[in-house]
């Protein structure tokens, strides 16, 4: 198994918050995560993540030095910081099949979070399910992100343009009455882009 | 052959008086789908046999047409989602899944359910509809984009009037050259045809080529009799009509000339004068004696009728004109209507031509004299025979070019093919009608036509008349406007549905048609038979004899 990437901090059944391990390579928006859980693995996509101080009463403060050279220099600072990251639950695995609909219950706090593999985010993919369950979600940036993981399975599917134009026709099927916001997302999506 | 049964939709919604509606499939192109194709449409126990009468462009939602997508992506992936294609199909006949012998197709009473799918016809399916060609349901042509015969069934054919209407160029005159010459090979009626502009006898010339098209006498030869009232034609250097035409004045009716009242310029008051001078000097004497008359004569019979004199100056200047028609003679020889006669009874087809004299009057004239006297003489045939429990004569079909002049509103109702119309089969008698103006004819006699083979029309009235008691005619129109020349819309008493053609190639159906080819054809066949029998019984081995 990949890496881990995190670890969970927060849960509900639609969406999870974890912490990245790696200040330095928090993982990609638009990207497929899963947390192994009572031997459930349940996926999900990422669809925010953010950078701040530790102690919710101090916030981080501007010392006007590069980056590199300030951790370098203050490596303590580093210890101050934290990443986190959304991610909304698209499916899970149940014993080998992969579902594209909500487990039955959400991942446990402190469970670790990984990257999916290619076969698994190929399997997740392949009906496409998760652009319904991304749009049905309160306060997503639906266009962005769904823009995002789509180009990102694009290159994972090794620019198969036959399952670019399969995803644009249910980005119009799923948005027919919101034609502008089903324009912009093929926009953002269509080659050469 | 074969089940190439092609998915081009699927049935969203529609009734049977409105017709259905289906939702073309996303990977059909909608420019290779044109409207008087033949569909058919799977439902659940049925086929059901239908024309494409339009294809109309949709969108879900309005926004889209507003803000077009602009790129080949965003228009690909839009396609049947937010934008799609609309096939406005009607439903003609139906016919069980998997049809047993009698299961003939029959009017379709119901609707398929939702979704069924929706295919090009194929040919077997074609082939189910029209029947395979034969002596009696003989080719006339395939159904546009389709290379599948189209067969008219003769038997039907026959028990109606019919009509071949489309415009100058459309192809009609081949088209109903083919006919005529299908129903003299087939024998299931005498043709009479009134063949004003030279088309039917020995050649025609084909306006595509320029070049002499074999007719009907030359491909159908002694089942063809020429009957012509111009026998020093040109025409008839190389081939002799069989026989020469007189028209004696006695034979002439004021109804006869009324119908040319036009061409004569009678007028109203003309027409009351020559029903004064038909009273006073015997309806078959007053022509020849009328017309004979000098200026003193007329003068006197003025005196003696108590016209006014201009008017009879004028009726005579008017009724002169028949004297420059050399075949209205004061005395004839035989009687052609019995000449006609006796050839029907003996089962020869017969051409009646005009040569020179194809001026409207000379062939309204003619064709009403002879088609008169022709049906008093069925009508008596026809009701001593059922008199008598017998056969009747044999059935006819009267054809006439320019039908309109005989059949106008005005007329209509007077005229021998008016009654001939009206009274369909009654007394073996029913007519064919070309024209190119439809809507010259009365409606009443346009009601009655069993079969219409319509071709290109230009005038939206002509469209209209020619659709007059049928059904579906929205779905007809359409497809009229869409005709080009050589493609007909065949519709009526003698197919089982409508349908588009383009018409069989004109040099086929001669060699089809033709008694020479075909006997030799038989000939060859019936020898291969007989050799193949031979080494059957005997085997192959060479016989020497020493």
């Amino acid at each position: 198994m990949a890496e881990r990437i995190g670890e969970v901090i927060q849960v509900y059944t639609t969406r999870f918050l974890a912490q990245s391990d790696n200040l330095s390579a928090p993982p990609h928006f638009g990207s497929f995560v899963k947390v192994e859980s009572q031997s459930i693995p349940v996926y999900g996509i990422v669809y925010n993540v953010y950078e701040a101080s530790i102690d919710p009463n101090r916030r981080a403060m501007a010392y006007g030095i590069e980056r590199e050279a300030l951790f370098k220099h203050q490596p303590q600072i580093a210890e101050f910081l934290k990443v986190e990251f959304e991610a909304a639950v698209i499916g899970f695995n149940d014993a080998g099949h992969i579902r594209t609909y909500l487990p039955p219950f959400p991942p446990r706090i402190h469970s670790f979070v990984y990257p999916c593999d290619r076969q698994e985010v190929l399997d997740l993919t392949e009906d496409l399910e998760f652009i319904r369950s991304v749009n049905v979600l309160p306060g997503l940036p639906v266009e962005e992100l769904v823009a995002a993981s789509i180009r990102l399975i694009y290159a994972e599917r090794g620019n198969d343009r036959a399952f670019l134009i399969r995803a644009g026709q249910e980005i119009a099927q799923l948005l027919k009455d919101e034609y502008e916001k089903a324009r912009s997302i093929i926009r953002r999506i269509s080659d050469g882009r | 052959m074969g089940d190439k049964l092609k998915k081009i939709g699927t049935i969203i919604s529609g009734s049977l008086l409105s017709g259905l509606e289906a939702k073309l499939a996303e990977d059909v192109n909608v420019e290779g789908i044109s409207v008087g194709r033949l569909i058919v449409v799977d439902g659940k126990n049925n086929k059901f046999f239908c024309l494409l009468k339009d294809v109309s462009l949709e969108a879900t939602n309005e926004d889209i047409l507003l803000s077009p997508p602009n790129d080949d992506f965003a228009k690909l992936v839009h396609a049947g989602v937010n934008t799609f294609y609309k096939l406005s199909i009607q439903p003609m006949l139906i016919t069980a899944q998997d049809p047993t012998e009698d299961d003939r197709p029959r009017p379709s009473t119901t609707v398929p359910p939702h979704f069924s799918p929706v295919c090009e016809a194929t040919e077997e399916d074609v082939s189910l509809i029209f029947g395979s060609p034969g002596i009696i349901n003989p080719e006339i042509g395939s159904p546009i984009f389709m290379d599948v015969p189209v067969c008219l069934n003769l038997e039907r054919f026959c028990k109606r009037s019919n009509a071949i209407f489309g415009k100058s160029g459309s192809g009609k005159s081949v088209l109903a050259r083919m006919v005529l010459g299908y129903l003299v090979k087939s024998d299931m009626a005498i043709n009479l045809i009134f063949d004003m502009h030279g088309e039917y006898g020995w050649s025609a010339t084909s306006e595509s080529t320029g070049i002499d098209d074999p007719s009907l006498k030359q491909l159908l030869g002694g089942k063809i009799a020429i009957f012509t009232v111009d026998s020093d034609s040109p025409l008839y250097r190389r081939i002799r009509p069989d026989y020469d035409v007189q028209i004696p004045y006695s034979a002439i009716e004021i109804a006869d000339l009324e119908l040319a009242a036009s061409e004569l310029g009678l007028t109203q008051a003309g027409i009351e004068t020559m029903y004064r001078l038909a009273d006073k000097w015997k309806e078959d004497k007053w022509l020849a004696r009328f017309l004979d008359m000098d200026t003193d004569e007329l003068s006197a019979a003025v005196e003696e009728l108590k016209v006014n004199d201009q008017a009879l100056g004028k009726l005579h200047r008017c009724l002169a004109r028949l004297k420059r028609l050399p075949f209205i003679r004061k005395e004839v020889a035989d009687d052609t209507v019995e000449r006609i006669m006796n050839e029907i009874q003996a089962g020869r087809h017969i051409v009646f031509q005009f040569g020179r004299y194809n001026s409207m009057l000379a062939y309204i004239l003619v064709a009403n004299i002879l088609t008169r006297r022709l049906h008093r003489l069925y009508v008596d045939k026809t009701d001593s025979a059922r008199a008598d429990g017998i056969e009747g004569p044999k059935p006819l079909i009267v054809t006439i070019e320019e039908a309109h002049k005989f059949l106008d509103p005005q007329v209509a109702r007077q005229t021998t093919f008016g009654t001939i119309a009206r009274e369909m089969r009654k007394y073996n008698m029913v007519l064919l009608l070309i024209d190119q103006r439809p809507s010259g004819i009365d409606d009443e006699i346009l009601s009655q036509v069993g079969t219409r083979i319509v071709g290109e029309l230009g005038d939206e009235r002509d469209i209209n008349a020619v659709l007059t008691g049928l059904p579906n005619q929205g779905t007809l129109k359409v497809l009229i406007n869409n005709l080009e020349p050589r493609q007909f819309l065949l519709t009526g008493f003698a197919l089982p549905m409508p349908v588009v053609i383009d018409a069989k190639d004109y040099g086929q159906f001669c060699q089809e048609i033709s008694p020479g080819s075909g006997v030799i054809i038989d000939e060859i066949e019936r020898r291969k038979a007989m050799d193949d029998l031979t080494v059957k019984v005997f085997g192959d081995d060479e016989i020497i004899f020493d």
